[in-house]
């Protein structure tokens, strides 16, 4: 498998398809990548221990040494800290592991609340790498900053039109903002990147449709969206795969909601709290925080993005939110 | 002109005359070997011979409406010819040139006919009298052609003198003349030479008028092609094409567009700009010489006689460019990029694309963009370019020329592969070039194969077609995805997903890379669209036809003319004529559907088809019992015999045992008989032995059964039917010894009875036998003496004769048990499930839109009026930090957080709902306390979390709003989770319950009606006013339906009940009105049920009641109520309020109240508090 599949699979959300894959010898130049990827894969599916396992210890890799930093937790934040000054200046490695370094110490900052030291992490006076400019920007978007979110990344988007991580941060400011790109349509970017996705022909998934059900039902389109999620079930179910039925689920509840089906959306509600523990009535009044105290930055959100960047899966995970104060019943 | 497409090609001997049918496929050729042939150039077939001339035929016609050729040829004779196919012969011959005849025409109304003659003459037949009306003389030499003017009494003739002449034939109409002989002098006078053209250098072989120009064009031997023009008065030359370099047979303009179409005898056959009189485009052939034009009165069509045969072309493609985007689509039509909106109709030119390429060609491929609305055009012309240009957003009515803006380039075929690349194909280099949309080449690729065609192939993926292959290509990979094997593919066409795509060569449609079926058609496919519901609709020659996605297939409807499929949906097919215009057609899609839904096992949609439609017939029949549905089948089939038959094969026994008693042949009650047996069901098989008296068998199937009374049964019948042998049987299986040796004795095979006796030890029977044979025991002495019989006849262990054999159970088929019910739920809105069903979603949208309408500008300061004392201070902050979000950011903003959408939500709206919906339920509380009086929301969580769940989906936490095409942080608002007709849809559904008498449902859906009320978001005032008037529906139903149950409690005591029944009944009447304070009515259903005498507790309770109804002897609540009395109930005690008495209200749903409850929790809904002060529902934005 090219590391373009890879990393495309990678962008878009299919963590279990990377973890199937079979390393590469690791005299291959593709090795090193292929590696950091299945390790972030895991740590985007919140398993840390599998993914130190699958990291030398002994290496001189500064992107492998920030996986595992990143994967200690806590721990690993000075590492990173070091990692971030150390690839300063650094002549002997790539490019492009200089920016896996920023990205996943950036999220590691991100995961401790240091938002601050995160954005200093990823922001450039020059150059910016197409990751963290990506990562960058939805930090931004969690701030609720959408304008500073698109000013990072149209430059970098004009300079490389063509990477798809750059067009998921794209479409993710358009899903947050509603803009309407040149059509006039509202959610442009955002549809045109998941009809084009789903219309690609190489990569099929059920995290795709969900997207695109999503911009759907944003765009007010309830039907169509109903009729992606349907798709996106029975791609699931023919694949008997959990992964990714939440999000799916979630996206259904409201569409259902919103058809005025309340019995179905009700329904489909147990469903998805069957599969993640029901949150108690007092943890959502506290809500009421929520309007005064919104500049919190959505904390597990952030956690999933900077691994990933992937907007497909949902990030509401109440059994994972004890650590945030419960701030609402879902964490944006 | 770079087309010439041939559509038919045929050998025979040198085509000298040529004529094409008006309206069928048809084409006249004069041979010279004296045969007329008539082809069908559509199908390509030789549809008949004419062989009665002898020598070389040169001229032929087809009369324009009448079914009618006419023929001349060398042997001076001119022939018409019935057309008709079942009575195709010569009907006449006129006799009178006296040398070869050149040409023959009918007059376009007159019964005329104009023949030309080396004989230097030009004459006039009518064929109704079928003499010669006019002889035209004046040619010096043999003339070689002469035709009618389409419309005016002209004939224009060509001569071997050099000459053209125009005639006058005006007198000829006017003064139909005498039957005379033919006689020079007196034809003369009718007709006269108006012009002679002199000008060619040698003889001019053939003239033609302009259809509509008065123009003439000749063609001669100088090798030239000369064009006239005629006034009134006079007629002179205009110009003159050279190119052929050999004597030129024949000239004609093309019916339709500026251009002269030419063949000589250089082999060639050539196309002229009439305007510019330069020649456009040759077309050579080999080794023949051209002898003949024609042209198809309507349809662009041509054809030319050679040497070897005949070809019938056209001149250019007449497929307009198009696509289909959403519910547009976006097509070519005169050289202008047109949209057409399928729901709306609408049509409207957005772009010339007049200066791009050759102004002869129109543009062969269209592609459009939405995300940037551009479109890449594609033209064959000049070696095949595009040209890329932008489409104007607004259509102001005036339309932009692509060469203002229009990027071009040379390709063979363009199309966008994202919305801001597009690929370009080189054909002549085999590159495909990717450039972005400032037209400059970002990535060239090498196709793997010699590439002719490429499609759109999903984002960035190309489809490439080649001679034998065709081939998915991920660009960005530089990658072949997948191969087919094809020939060469024309068109593609995705479906609406982009799931499956159609692949159109000239004969074959296929599917999709990996699952792939294949259609053989006979006949050029044409175009074709994929139905909402995954059928591909296609388009032949002739046919529109469907394909399902498993490869089965057939006609919709016939044609008759092609037409390009550009949408279809429901019954209607959108499709652009051959002129690129616009057109539906609609069709009956049940067929296809019905096939659909059994290959999706979707039975309701197969039970709803079967119920409002005709389909029934042998081939719907045919094909379910082809496809392995014959119990499905049988449904349809009224026809014994063929119901048996479908019985038989799906294993419905019952239906077969019912349908061989209505057929009661013998052989059916055979195969019913082996077709139970197979199943088991041995009750079936007994009673179809019965039926066909197969007694032996019988016998042996209850033994099978073990079932030994029925075989004793058997036994007697034998015995009755005088059968031994049956007899014998039977006894055999019973195991019936005595039987055995009565059936022995009686056919006098007394030994055997005798041994069979002995051996089972039945002396006495024996000795008996014995007897009766006239025999002792002495006679038999040397017969060997055996042990007795040790072996009994089987027990029967498990006796299954009343047990068919346990089968496979089928379950109960859906057919039966719907086609038994004899009606079908909701049978009228069972919705066509295979499809997306995109329209209720369109209807939501646009509901949303008149919403957004709706809205006014001004929200901050209405909005924030209601509490503006409170939140003075507050409001200045979000005026700042408006701005802050507004204003242009720079990055050193560093990582203050923004203001969440949440947050712009509540602060933009005074509705409980929207800030229910924007998390802040807390807020959201204090406006239902304020506005509502709401005090208890326990009762309210539900809703809350309902709402606030339905308005943000997950991925980023994304809000959905309420008016999408809002983007100012001070204007968006969430969705509306709960719409006032959505809510009334419940409020309905209440009703039904009322009305099937559900009164504890009804109760439920009102109050939740009444929740779903409290948390609406009205938008208008006409909006307010119905919240308002659904608000006080609900409530006052909830509250009738509390009274409703006291009043049926009573009535159901007086049904006709059993005494206990009735114990009950009134036991529960007395609880309910006790309750409701009716203590009169519940005093005497007390002593009603006194007189049941019930338990002794029961009479306790009773008494008691009675008691209470003597303290206090009246009825709180009227039972029979009259709507026109003047007073409101109390909705706590259900008393009458009258008018005029002090009352409180309930703040939300204003129901009354006695004063007592001022300050309790309203018990209707259980929210409010009665009496509160509450603002009411804030006033509509």
């Amino acid at each position: 498998m090219d590391i373009y599949y890879i990393r495309q699979q990678f962008t878009l959300g299919a963590y279990p398809a990377i973890l199937s894959l079979p390393l590469p010898d690791d005299s291959s130049p593709d090795y090193i990548p292929t590696l950091l990827y299945k390790a972030r894969a895991h740590l985007a599916l919140g398993d840390n221990t599998s993914a130190l396992a699958l990291l030398p210890t002994d290496t001189e890799n500064i992107a492998l040494r920030a996986a595992a930093a990143l994967a200690r937790g806590e721990q690993g934040l000075e590492t990173l800290r070091d990692l971030c000054v150390e690839i300063e200046g650094d002549d002997d490695s790539e490019e492009w592991e200089k920016e896996i370094v920023q990205v996943l110490a950036a999220t590691a900052f991100v995961r401790a609340g240091e938002i601050e030291e995160a954005l200093e992490t990823l922001r450039s006076e020059d150059k910016i790498g197409d990751e963290p400019a990506a990562l960058l920007s939805q930090v931004y978007l969690s701030l609720a900053r959408p304008a500073l979110a698109q000013k990072v990344l149209a430059p970098v988007l004009k300079a490389n039109p063509d990477a798809l991580v750059l067009q998921l941060a794209e479409s993710a400011i358009s899903l947050v903002t509603g803009s309407q790109g040149t059509s006039g349509e509202p959610y442009a970017p955002a549809l045109s990147f998941y009809n084009e996705q789903v219309a690609n022909p190489s990569i099929s998934s059920a995290a795709l449709l969900v997207g695109r059900a999503v911009v759907r039902i944003l765009r007010g389109e309830l039907s169509p969206a109903q009729s992606d999620l349907e798709e996106a079930e029975s791609i699931l179910s023919r694949a008997k795969c959990e992964q990714g039925s939440s999000d799916m689920l979630a996206a259904m509840v409201v569409a259902a909601g919103l058809s005025a089906k309340k019995g179905e959306a009700d329904q489909l509600w147990s469903r998805l709290l069957k599969q993640y523990p029901p949150i108690p009535w007092s943890q959502i009044s506290v809500l009421k925080n929520s309007c005064s105290m919104n500049a919190l930055p959505s904390l597990r959100f952030l956690l999933e993005l900077s691994l990933s960047l992937r907007m497909n899966r949902v990030v509401y995970n109440p059994c994972n939110d004890n650590n945030s104060g419960g701030t609402g019943i879902h964490r944006g | 002109m770079s087309v010439m497409l041939t559509k038919f090609e045929s050998k025979s001997n040198r085509v000298k005359g040529l004529a094409f049918h008006p309206t069928q496929p048809l084409l006249a050729a004069a041979l010279h070997n004296g045969s007329v042939q008539l082809w069908n150039y559509r199908m390509g077939v030789l549809v008949d011979r004419f062989e009665e001339h002898e020598g070389p035929v040169r001229g032929v016609a087809i009369h324009p409406s009448r079914a009618l050729l006419v023929t001349g040829g060398d042997d001076y004779k001119i022939k018409v010819w019935d057309l008709k196919p079942q009575s195709r012969r010569c009907l006449f011959t006129l006799h009178g040139h006296l040398d070869y005849v050149r040409t023959v025409q009918f007059h376009h109304e007159m019964p005329w006919i104009l023949s030309a003659s080396d004989d230097q003459t030009i004459r006039i037949w009518n064929s109704t009298s079928r003499h010669c009306v006019a002889i035209l003389t004046g040619h010096s030499h043999y003339v070689m052609s002469a035709q009618f003017h389409p419309k005016d009494d002209l004939i224009v003739s060509t001569s071997m003198d050099q000459t053209v002449r125009v005639w006058d034939i005006s007198g000829l109409r006017k003064n139909t003349p005498n039957n005379g002989p033919n006689n020079f002098e007196t034809f003369d006078t009718f007709s006269t030479v108006k012009y002679v053209l002199e000008g060619h250098d040698r003889g001019v072989n053939w003239a033609s008028f302009h259809p509509t120009l008065p123009l003439i064009v000749s063609a001669a031997d100088d090798r030239t092609i000369k064009i006239w023009r005629m006034s009134e008065t006079r007629a002179w030359e205009v110009d003159s094409c050279r190119g052929h370099f050999n004597s030129v047979s024949s000239a004609i303009f093309h019916p339709k567009h500026e251009l002269i179409v030419s063949c000589a005898e250089d082999k060639t056959v050539r196309v002229w700009d009439l305007a510019k009189r330069t020649a456009i485009q040759t077309f050579r052939r080999e080794n023949d010489r051209f002898w003949i034009l024609a042209a198809h009165p309507n349809l662009n069509l041509f054809a030319a006689g050679h040497d070897g045969g005949l070809i019938v072309f056209k001149l250019e493609r007449e497929r307009p460019a198009f696509t289909v985007h959403g519910d547009m689509l976006y097509y070519i039509r005169d050289k202008y990029v047109r949209t057409y909106d399928f729901n709306s109709g609408s049509d409207i030119g957005l772009l010339s694309v007049r200066k791009f390429g050759s102004p002869y060609v129109p543009p062969r491929t269209v592609s459009y963009n939405p995300a940037e609305r551009a479109v890449v055009v594609t033209i064959s012309s000049d070696n095949g370019l595009f040209e890329l240009s932008s489409l104007p957003t607004q259509s102001n009515g005036e339309v932009k020329d692509s060469s203002a803006d229009g990027k071009r380039g040379s390709a063979h075929s363009a199309i966008f592969v994202a919305r801001n690349r597009f690929a370009v194909l080189n054909k002549t280099s085999q590159l495909i070039e990717v450039r972005d949309l400032s037209n400059s080449v970002v990535k060239t690729i090498k196709p793997p194969a010699q590439t002719n065609e490429i499609f759109y192939g999903g984002t960035a993926c190309l489809i490439l077609s080649s001679t034998t292959t065709v081939v998915l290509y991920d660009i960005q990979q530089q990658k072949t995805i997948a191969e087919l094997n094809s020939p060469p593919v024309k068109y593609v066409v995705w479906n609406a997903d982009g799931s499956l795509v159609a692949l159109m060569s000239k004969h074959i449609a296929n599917k999709n890379f990996s699952q792939n079926s294949l259609i053989h058609e006979t006949i050029r496919i044409k175009s074709g669209a994929w139905d909402d519901t995954g059928v591909f609709i296609y388009s032949t020659l002739n046919h529109i036809k469907y394909c399902l996605p498993q490869g089965d297939h057939g006609v919709i409807c016939t044609l008759d003319n092609p037409v390009y499929l550009t949408r279809v949906k429901g019954k209607t097919a959108h499709c652009l004529d051959r002129s690129a215009r616009p057109r539906t057609i609609t069709f009956d899609p049940t067929e296809y559907r019905f096939k659909l839904a059994l290959l999706r096992n979707n039975y309701d949609e197969m039970l709803h088809i079967i119920r409002t439609s005709t389909l029934l017939g042998q081939s719907i029949i045919a094909y379910l019992q082809q496809k392995g549905f014959p119990e499905i089948a049988l449904h349809f089939v009224q026809d014994k015999n063929t119901r048996f038959d479908l019985a038989i094969e799906c294993g419905n026994l019952d239906v077969a045992l019912e349908t061989a008693r209505a057929i009661d042949r013998p052989e059916c009650w055979d195969r019913l008989a082996q077709q139970a047996l197979k199943q088991g069901n041995h009750k079936i098989v007994e009673k179809a032995y019965q039926q066909t008296k197969n007694f032996d068998r019988l016998s042996f199937l209850y033994l099978a059964t073990g079932s030994t009374e029925k075989l004793s049964k058997m036994q007697k019948i034998a015995d009755a039917r005088g059968n031994p042998m049956s007899r014998f049987h039977n006894a055999l299986y019973a195991g019936d010894v005595l039987g055995r040796i009565t059936v022995l004795r009686d056919v006098g095979l007394h030994p055997l009875a005798y041994l069979t006796a002995k051996t089972n030890g039945l002396e006495e029977e024996a000795a008996e036998i014995l007897e009766a044979a006239g025999l002792t025991e002495a006679d038999v002495d040397d017969v060997p003496a055996f042990d007795k019989c040790t072996l009994q006849t089987p027990p029967v262990v498990t006796p299954t004769s009343n047990l068919n054999w346990p089968s496979i159970s089928m379950g109960e088929s859906f057919f039966d048990r719907a086609l038994a019910n004899g009606h079908l739920d909701g049978d009228g809105d069972i919705p066509h499930i295979n499809g997306n069903g995109l329209d209720s979603g369109a209807g939501a949208s646009t509901a949303l839109d008149e919403w957004a309408k709706d809205e006014e500008p001004d929200v901050e300061e209405d909005g924030w009026e209601l509490d503006a004392e409170a939140e003075d201070d507050e409001e200045k902050d979000v005026d700042e930090e408006f701005e802050d979000a507004l204003e242009e950011e720079d990055l050193g903003a560093g990582a203050a957080p923004g203001v969440s959408e949440n947050e712009l939500w509540v602060r933009n709206s005074p509705f409980a709902a929207e800030h229910v919906a924007a998390g802040s339920f807390d807020t959201a509380m204090q406006l239902l306390n304020r506005q509502l009086g709401v005090v208890n929301f326990t009762l309210l969580k539900p809703s809350f979390l309902s709402i606030y769940r339905s308005s943000h989906v997950y991925p980023l936490q994304l809000h959905i709003r309420r008016n999408p095409e809002e983007t100012l942080p001070g204007r968006v608002l969430p969705v509306a989770a709960r719409t006032l007709s959505s809510i009334r849809t419940e409020l309905s559904e209440g009703y039904r319950f009322v009305s099937g008498n559900k009164l504890s449902e009804a109760q439920a859906t009102f109050r939740s009606v009444l929740l779903a009320l409290l948390l609406m978001v009205v938008s208008s005032d006409k909006e307010a006013k119905e919240w308002r008037d659904t608000v006080t529906a609900a409530r006052e139903l909830n509250l009738t339906t509390v009274r409703r149950s006291l009043e049926l409690a009573a009535y159901f005591t007086h049904c006709q009940l059993q005494p206990q029944h009735m114990q009950i009944a009134l036991r529960s009447a007395i609880g309910v009105f006790a309750k409701a304070n009716n203590h009169a009515t519940a005093a005497k259903l007390a002593r009603r049920l006194l007189d049941l005498n019930p338990d002794p507790k029961i009479v306790a309770q009773a008494r008691q009641r009675i008691a209470a109804g003597d303290r206090n002897p009246r009825n709180t609540v009227e039972v029979s109520y009259d709507e026109f009395t003047e007073f409101e109930i109390c909705a706590a005690t259900y008393t009458p309020i009258y008018k005029g008495s002090p009352s409180v209200r309930c703040p939300y749903t204003d129901a009354a109240f006695l004063p007592e409850f001022k300050g309790k929790l309203d018990p209707l809904i259980e929210l409010t508090e009665i009496g509160a002060t509450a603002s009411g529902l804030p006033a509509p934005r």
